[in-house]
């Protein structure tokens, strides 16, 4: 049983972020980190191979060079080796661009579960992972508070309005998971030391047989134009008073905005 | 091709989502300005008898796809067969099932993305979108490179579009055509579990009464619920009292939980972390009650009222009590 855990880097989350002049996102100068909701898919992972239900895990990114740095950190808590797809021409990627780069690379490392974050958190689409799975034919269990592996099925547990389902579906496929899963594991030492030994290839276009024409510039989608939201008024306060004052207060407030 | 707009209108418990109304009056918004129809694409529980119904809101026809509780991924098959047949775009609530059914779309058919959107709207023949994003700093607007596939494939938050009530309309009904042999139809519910405590849904909620970690224990949930009752509101939750143990996770408001749109969003005992932001920074009116007067709620709250929220919210809801006369 082989997963592949797909994760991006990201800009800190909170870092002052801007758009250049050409409206793509300008990360220069910004901390990257590994995106913050794939970590619990990789933490996931880890702990399927913990429990010997998966033999193998392996990372795979589609980004600059430099998302290197994530795959490597991620070695460092676990996993066997690593993957990066870059290509100047996947530049300004968006969702449908990176879905179709991640399902070309799956094709050929052919995992049993293609495992991946709910949502990055600069784009916060959530579509990649179900475009993925449509572009390989495969069933997307999504969102699991929890995984699990077994007799050529998956199942993931669904948090739904009131409750919760377990969602199955045969194997291979595409799954994401919450941070319902549990906390990923800092790198120890040693695993940062390990880390370093471990196999990370760098595949481009042509080595997952896409060629850039294939990509319409990566993108279907594209931006025209950024502002800044409209203002809001100042924020009012209500400080220093008894209890019963500031309940007065606020129920004036809210009888004013016809909330009462 | 035609210039009609689809939308998918998700049925629970035998009758429509609040996003099915909204999206009905979007799409029909949409229609007007393309020179086409308003088609509702309706699947779940109460689909094939509640489908005509949403021409009061705005649609024209409604085809549908399913009326049983499989998962929404399990429809996307139908969908994709639909949206075959034309359309210049899409409407799907930014939720978790619209998401999925969206993303499927994207990748069967190679069409362009869009969302979560705040608004959208056609220009010279084009969608064209705008997003929030940058942590609600910046407003991008979007729309399709030249010679894009349609329909274009739209994400729209909760409460972009209000939904036109009263209307008498009835949307012509027919069936879908044949569901492609397509791998999500494999997905199915193995289980299906109730929450322990009774939980509402909050995408669908007005008034939401949210607690965090101020509120201290599950006791401590108690004034929350006794101010929602009395301004008819839900109870919602930062993670930080959900992974405590205080609240279901289905109450969770944020990135990882539920992005909420209610007219009015009392936060109590919550710092205001990005990730709790993300789902309820579009609520029409924000009150935070906090003790500390540099909470980072404080800077994004439209009021923000200093101190305990022990004391704060029972005088409260005294005297909401009071001005309602209940
Ligand atoms: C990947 C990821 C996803 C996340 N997703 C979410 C999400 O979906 N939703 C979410 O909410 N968080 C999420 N978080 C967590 C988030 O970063 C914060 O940790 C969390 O929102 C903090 O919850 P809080 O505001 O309740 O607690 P705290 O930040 O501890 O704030 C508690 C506040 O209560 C105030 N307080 C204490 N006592 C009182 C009192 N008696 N009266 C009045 N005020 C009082 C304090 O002054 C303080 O401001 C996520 C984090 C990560 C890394
Ligand atoms: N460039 C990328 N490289 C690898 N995985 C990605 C990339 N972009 C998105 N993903 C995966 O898809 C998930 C959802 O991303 P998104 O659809 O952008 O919200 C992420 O959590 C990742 O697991």
């Amino acid at each position: 049983m082989k997963i592949v855990v797909c994760i991006k880097q990201v800009p800190a989350t909170g870092a002052d972020k801007r758009y250049a002049d050409d409206l793509r996102l300008d990360r220069a100068g910004v901390e990257a980190i590994i995106n913050p909701l794939d970590e619990y898919a990789i933490e996931q992972a880890l702990r399927l191979v913990d429990d010997g239900s998966v033999e193998s895990v392996t990372y795979l990114s589609m980004g600059p060079e430099q998302a290197s740095e994530a795959l490597r950190r991620a070695l460092a808590m676990g996993g066997d080796d690593a993957v990066l797809v870059t290509d100047p021409a996947l530049a300004g990627a968006d969702e449908w661009g990176t879905a179709k780069v991640l399902a070309a690379a799956l094709d050929k490392l052919a995992p049993d579960v293609a495992l991946m974050g709910m949502a990055s958190d600069d784009a916060r689409g959530s579509l990649v992972p179900g475009a993925v799975a449509a572009m390989r034919n495969l069933p997307l269990l999504s969102y699991g508070a929890e995984l699990n592996v077994a007799d050529g099925a998956a199942r993931v547990r669904r948090l739904s309005a009131t409750g919760y389902d377990w969602l199955s579906a045969p194997l291979p496929l595409v799954a994401t998971v919450t941070d319902q899963v549990g906390e990923p594991r800092y790198a120890s030492l040693k695993g940062i030391m390990a880390a370093k030994r471990k196999p990370m290839q760098t595949w481009s276009l042509s080595d997952i047989g896409l060629s850039a024409d294939d990509l319409h510039g990566a993108a279907l989608t594209r931006v025209t134009d950024t502002r800044a939201p409209e203002e809001k008024p100042p924020t009012e306060r209500i400080e220093n008073l008894p209890a019963a004052e500031a309940a007065t207060k606020i129920a004036d407030w809210l009888t004013t905005r016809k909330l009462i | 091709m035609s210039n009609d707009i689809l939308f998918l209108a998700e049925f629970t418990g035998g009758s429509p989502a609040r996003s099915a109304l909204e999206l009905a009056t979007g799409a029909a918004e949409l229609a007007s300005q393309s020179g086409g129809s308003a088609v509702a694409l309706a699947y779940g529980p109460g689909a094939a008898d509640g489908a005509a119904a949403l021409g009061a809101h705005g649609a024209t026809r409604a085809i549908v796809l399913g009326d049983d509780d499989r998962p929404a991924i399990a429809y996307a098959a139908a969908v994709v067969s639909a949206a075959r047949d034309g359309g210049l775009a899409l409407l799907a609530p930014a939720t978790p099932n619209g998401r999925d059914v969206a993303a499927v779309l994207v990748g069967t058919l190679d069409l362009p993305a869009f969302g979560p959107v705040r608004a959208a709207r056609f220009s010279e023949g084009t969608i064209e979108t705008e997003q929030a994003t940058l942590q609600g700093s910046v407003i991008t607007t979007s729309c399709p490179v030249d010679g894009a596939a349609t329909p274009s494939v739209v994400l729209v938050l909760a409460n972009t579009f209000t939904p036109n009530e009263g209307g008498s309309g009835s949307a012509e009904v027919s069936q879908a055509p044949a569901a492609e042999d397509l791998a999500f139809t494999q997905v199915t519910v193995a289980e299906s579990h109730e929450a322990d405590a009774k939980v509402v849904n909050l995408e669908e909620a007005t008034i939401i009464v949210a607690g965090g970690r101020g509120v201290a224990s599950e006791d401590g949930f108690g004034p929350l619920r006794e101010l929602a009752s009395a301004l008819g509101g839900a109870v919602g939750a930062s993670r930080a009292a959900a992974d405590a143990g205080w609240i279901p996770y289905q109450l969770q408001i944020g990135q990882t939980g539920k992005v909420v749109k209610p007219s009015l969003y009392i936060g109590a005992g919550i710092s205001g972390a990005i990730q709790h932001r993300v789902g309820m920074q579009t609520a029409e009116h924000v009150v935070a009650i906090n003790k500390d007067p540099d909470a980072p709620i404080g800077e994004f709250a439209d009021l923000f009222v200093v101190g305990d929220l022990f004391q704060i919210i029972p005088a409260l809801t005294d005297e909401i009590r009071r001005r309602k006369g209940t």
